[in-house]
């Protein structure tokens, strides 16, 4: 296989054409999706420019959108997300679509309709997810660069589980026109690269703000390739408290590790407590199963998308074309946040849960008084076998304890791999930062790259 | 938090969810689970968080003409789409 793509985008760049980045990367595709199914759509037809795939919950023209979901049926978008169309402007070539858990809902790409993505370092595991097939394709050096979606975690987690760096961007950062919705108080665009640098300079391209989305920041977008260089010392990281209480084995060794690494750079580190960050996965769960509820009531079997062929009459359009075409885990969703949100349960659930998230918020916002950054390990776990937790949904959602609480309170967080289990996993260190402190991040998260220089691993299916 | 069948099937009307015997069952179960995860919010103090308002107003943009989405694409994408332009829907009204 080419090594074009195990090199990071500037130096690919230098030695090879667009075209043949693009070729290489259909090439690398081609010989391995069939063991990874991390696309689901491949673009043989791709333009010239940096290869680039994209999570299939965010619409191109040219090519499906799926959802990994049977509602969509032949669904074709008659535009293109702002971001993709940002990458398109930027010189870069959307190569193909990828696998994720149908509505980005779930950890692990096993509730994708059209089967699991599969973990490069060991193909018997998850990816995680929902963004796996974006991890995997960027694990795998099928691309040098993927978008994913993160709603608690969706981005970070699969990074993690598959040893390569993850971004979720400050709630606003990037514009969400386009990305299918599913919890629109804490959906973000997320990036998924080989290093560092490449996910600083693909945010440069994406971030920014966009008519087409009220909720897109006004802040102006930051040179976040500026600080790469400029090392970690006398900055302030907090670790937390009750997330490092729960660690046990070679994630808390690992995590030892990477404070040492940074301490050794001249790193202040210290540990913080954040109170309510043990109620990060109970909040999620309700806030943004209520919102989905609300957002995939457009699924309705009428204006696009596959209607039924049993419903003979309006009523069963709804309910048949819905119950056939959404799979368990996104109907369970649906119910729990309709449940949620239904009279005489809405102040004791989403009430409730709304107001320990400004808890959450404000716990975040001291903590921030004193640490420029917080840390835990990305995941409680690596990745873990394929059916391992299909059968017990709160098991799946528990992957999340240490993502979800940044979606909740809006700031931007970074997974960056932090070494290998004994059974040669990854292993990831997060790292979170203040509203808007993107270029601070990759400070930090850059600083750690070099001094440990886990990127450079090759997972043993790019050998084959 | 305990679902029921019948809870879940209330539920399931409200979200226009079809579900057979089998599915509602399994569902409340799966419900019950997880609420009683959800359940321990009861016990945070949330005095002084009630209420969630931010100070930031929502950006509106100037209510401009843009060229709307092509007629052909939404009659691509649509179940049945009849050729003088609309959605075509079983029988709403009568019967």
């Amino acid at each position: 296989m080419t090594e074009l793509l195990h090199l990071p985008w500037h130096e690919a760049r230098e030695q090879a054409s667009s075209r043949e980045l693009v070729d290489a990367s259909i090439a690398t595709i081609e010989a391995l999706n069939p063991k990874l199914n991390a696309f689901l759509h491949i673009a043989r037809d791709a333009g010239e420019g940096m290869p680039v795939a994209v999570k299939d919950n965010i619409v191109t023209t040219g090519m499906p959108t799926t959802c990994a979901s049977r509602i969509l049926g032949r669904f074709l978008s008659p535009f293109d997300a702002t971001a993709v169309a940002r990458l398109r402007a930027g010189s870069c070539s959307i190569v193909g679509k990828t696998n994720l858990d149908e509505f980005a809902m779930g950890s692990s790409t096993e509730y994708s309709a059209f089967g699991p993505a599969r973990n490069p370092w060991d193909t018997t595991r998850v990816p995680g997810g929902s963004s796996g097939g974006s991890a995997v394709a960027v694990a795998a050096r099928m691309v040098p660069a993927a978008l994913g979606s993160e709603t608690g975690g969706s981005v970070r987690q699969p990074a993690a589980l598959c040893g390569v760096v993850g971004l979720k961007p400050t709630y606003g950062r990037v514009s969400r026109n386009g990305l299918v919705a599913f919890g629109s108080s804490v959906d973000q665009i997320g990036i998924v690269t080989k290093t560092v640098r490449e996910c600083a300079e693909m945010l440069g391209m994406i971030a920014g703000h966009d008519p087409l989305d009220s909720t897109s920041s006004m802040n102006p977008v930051d040179d976040y390739a500026a600080d790469l260089d400029a090392g970690v010392r006398g900055l302030r990281f907090g670790v937390v408290r009750e997330a490092v209480a729960r660690l046990e084995g070679e994630v808390r060794a690992n995590f030892d590790d990477a404070l040492r690494g940074l301490r050794a750079g001249g790193a202040v580190i210290d540990e913080v407590s954040v109170p309510s960050i043990g109620y990060a996965i109970a909040i999620y769960y309700i806030v943004a199963n209520a919102e989905a509820s609300a957002n995939l009531s457009r699924f309705d079997g009428i204006r696009y998308g596959r209607r039924s062929a049993r419903a003979k009459t309006l009523r069963e359009v709804y309910f048949e074309s819905r119950g056939e075409g959404f799979g368990d885990e996104v109907k369970r969703r649906i119910m729990l946040g309709t449940f949620a949100l239904s009279s005489g349960y809405y102040d004791a659930y989403y009430g409730r849960a709304q107001a320990v998230r400004a808890k959450l918020r404000a716990d975040f916002d001291a903590a921030f008084e004193r640490f420029d950054y917080l840390l835990t390990p990305t995941t409680p776990e690596t990745a873990f076998p394929i059916g391992a937790k299909t059968d017990d949904p709160l098991s799946m959602y528990l992957s999340d304890i240490f993502t979800a609480p940044a979606n909740l309170v809006g700031i931007p967080a970074i997974a960056v791999p932090s070494g290998f289990s004994r059974e040669r996993l990854p292993l990831s260190l997060q790292i979170m930062a203040p509203l808007f402190a993107e270029r601070a991040l990759f400070r930090a998260a850059s600083f750690f790259e070099h001094e440990t220089g886990y990127w450079r691993e090759r997972p043993p299916v790019c050998a084959e | 938090m305990k679902i029921d069948r019948n809870e879940a099937k209330r539920i399931a009307d409200l979200a226009y969810l079809e579900f057979d015997e089998a599915g509602l069952e399994r569902m409340a179960g799966e419900m019950t689970t997880i609420l009683s995860y959800i359940d321990q919010l009861r016990e945070v103090d949330v005095a002084g968080f009630e209420s969630v308002a931010t100070s930031e107003a929502t950006l509106m943009r100037d209510d401009v003409p843009r060229p709307p989405v092509e007629r052909s694409a939404v009659a691509a994408n649509a179940p049945a789409f009849s050729g003088d332009g609309h959605f075509i829907v079983p029988k709403v009204i009568g019967d």
